[in-house]
């Protein structure tokens, strides 16, 4: 049927069309450069927050050295106000990702209430349909 | 069938087994973001994005066969939202320019432009028709990744081949027996 | 009670000022002692105060981060304490049996307990409620390698809460995935 073939010969074309394809070289590397990377930001003995007090520490002591080579040329005032906010932002940050943190674990931690009602409820149906 | 991991036990799934994952599932992931987003960067960028994010989720993750679920359904969703933030113009199928000259079955052209039509599709039905062709799933597996009622799917699917098939139909030519 | 799950995460819970002042909420003794021989330690203690000013540096424009901002708008605190163990049999259930104790009627409901013979996952659920509305949440999570507990003081949606595993690419969960995650798939 004209009609068959037209739609096999579009699933075929799609499906052509459609072939995975490998990422670039290097992908996979990439990725666990960057797991690495986090995990070495974020492990310490017994305190995984504690990676956003280190990432805060060497911005806190960045903007601690342009504030001191201001002071040099002048504007004491100004760059103690641009310090300030400096620091209030990286602690905003780091405050903001210890709460984003709470949040994913909670969530996830009901998720994974549901997930163990829902396999209670499954088993249950599955013996009662046995049953029947 | 549940397929066991490289580990021996059924337990889950373990941070040491994260770089086999990536070796394992990159293909797919990247591939489901470069056909949805039709740009090499941003796919890399989207697929390494949902990887680390499975990274932090490893604890949760039961089997293969979970974790081959939760990224395509991660990838899926991210898909969809990326192209959303940016609210791209949608063209409709009917704006895309067909080509003058008609092209050949099993052309490379041929699969070039259902691309491009495809991805004239809007954002859901784009990702329905990648993940039925790419994946080769089914419309039940479909509506489970996208969290969508399997009648939309099929309705998607349906709307979006009819389109296609009447697009492709006039750059062919048409078929007689 | 069988104890062959594993250990999991064991999130510790602190008071917060205001609300929840009245009903301290103390980590047992035994498991304070667990971070000693926890592999990872997750501590976040915030306050109101400390909630409104973080809120600040959440952005509009993301979604997962302004989903986020609405959610904590009118919480009064967030404590987690979550370890994370190498082996199993780090805590036992009494450590668990002397948290979940401190949640009981009438001050506190327990509005699910899961207890997984497949695999020893324990999860228990409390609310708090005051005038009929929703004060505060309490999440005891008692897996192989993992002890997690969470207390969130103040009105919280518990569905808005749970919408953001989908919000932080954590699937959400869907009855008829999670049978067909363990019948397997096609492919």
């Amino acid at each position: 049927m004209t009609i068959d073939n037209d739609r096999k010969r579009m699933e075929d074309a799609l499906k052509n069309a459609f072939r995975r394809q490998s990422p670039p070289d290097g992908f996979a590397d990439r990725i666990l450069a960057r797991v690495a990377k986090q995990n070495s930001v974020q492990s310490r003995p017994g305190q995984r927050d504690s990676w956003l007090r280190l990432f805060a520490q060497p911005l806190r002591w960045a903007a601690a050295g342009a504030l001191a080579a201001a002071l040099v040329a002048g504007g004491i005032h100004y760059r103690q106000v641009q310090y300030k906010a400096e620091h209030e932002r990286v602690e905003g940050e780091a405050a903001k990702q210890r709460l984003m943190l709470a949040l994913r674990i909670a969530s996830s931690k009901l998720q994974l209430a549901k997930s163990k009602v829902y396999e209670i409820n499954a088993g249950q149906t599955e013996n009662r349909d046995e049953k029947e | 069938m549940a397929e066991p991991l490289a580990a021996e036990k059924a337990a889950d799934v373990a941070e040491s087994d994260f770089a086999e994952i990536v070796h394992r599932h990159q293909v797919m992931v990247y591939s489901i973001a470069l056909h949805f987003l039709a740009d090499r960067s941003e796919a890399e960028e989207l697929a390494q994005d949902v990887f680390l994010q499975l990274h932090a989720n490893l604890a949760s993750l039961k089997s293969d066969d979970h974790v081959k679920f939760w990224l395509r359904k991660v990838t899926g969703h991210r898909c969809i939202d990326y192209k959303r933030r940016r609210a791209l113009p949608q063209v409709g199928l009917d704006d895309v320019p067909e080509s003058a000259a008609p092209a050949k079955a099993r052309d490379p052209l041929l699969s070039r432009r259902l691309r491009q039509l495809v991805g004239s599709l809007p954002e859901k039905p784009r990702m329905i028709v990648i993940l039925r062709y790419q994946e080769d799933m089914a419309a039940e597996e479909i509506a489970n990744v996208l969290a969508m009622p399997v009648a939309t799917v099929k309705s998607h699917l349906q709307r979006s081949l009819a389109m296609l098939r009447e697009k492709m139909t006039r750059a062919l030519g048409e078929v007689t027996t | 009670m069988r104890m062959t799950m594993k250990m999991l995460w064991l999130v510790l819970l602190l008071l917060s000022p205001g609300v929840a002042r009245a009903q301290d909420i103390k980590l047992p003794a035994d498991v304070e002692k667990l971070s000693a021989k926890a592999k990872e330690t997750v501590e976040v203690t915030m306050d109101g105060p400390m909630l409104r000013w973080a809120s600040k540096f959440l952005s509009a424009e993301d979604p997962e981060e302004a989903k986020c901002a609405k959610l904590v708008a009118n919480l009064k605190g967030i404590y987690v304490r979550s370890f994370e163990f190498d082996k199993e049999g780090a805590y036992s259930a009494a450590d668990v049996e002397a948290l979940r104790s401190q949640f009981h009627p009438p001050v506190w409901s327990r509005v699910v307990g899961v207890r997984s013979e497949r695999d020893g996952d324990n999860v228990d659920i409390f609310f708090r409620m005051e005038d009929e509305k929703m004060a505060g949440i309490v999440i005891i999570a008692a897996e192989a390698k993992e002890l997690t507990f969470v207390n969130i003081v103040g009105p919280l949606e518990v569905d808005q809460l749970a919408d953001l595993g989908g919000e932080f690419g954590i699937p959400k969960l869907n009855p008829k995935s999670l049978s067909k995650a363990q019948k397997g798939d096609r492919r």
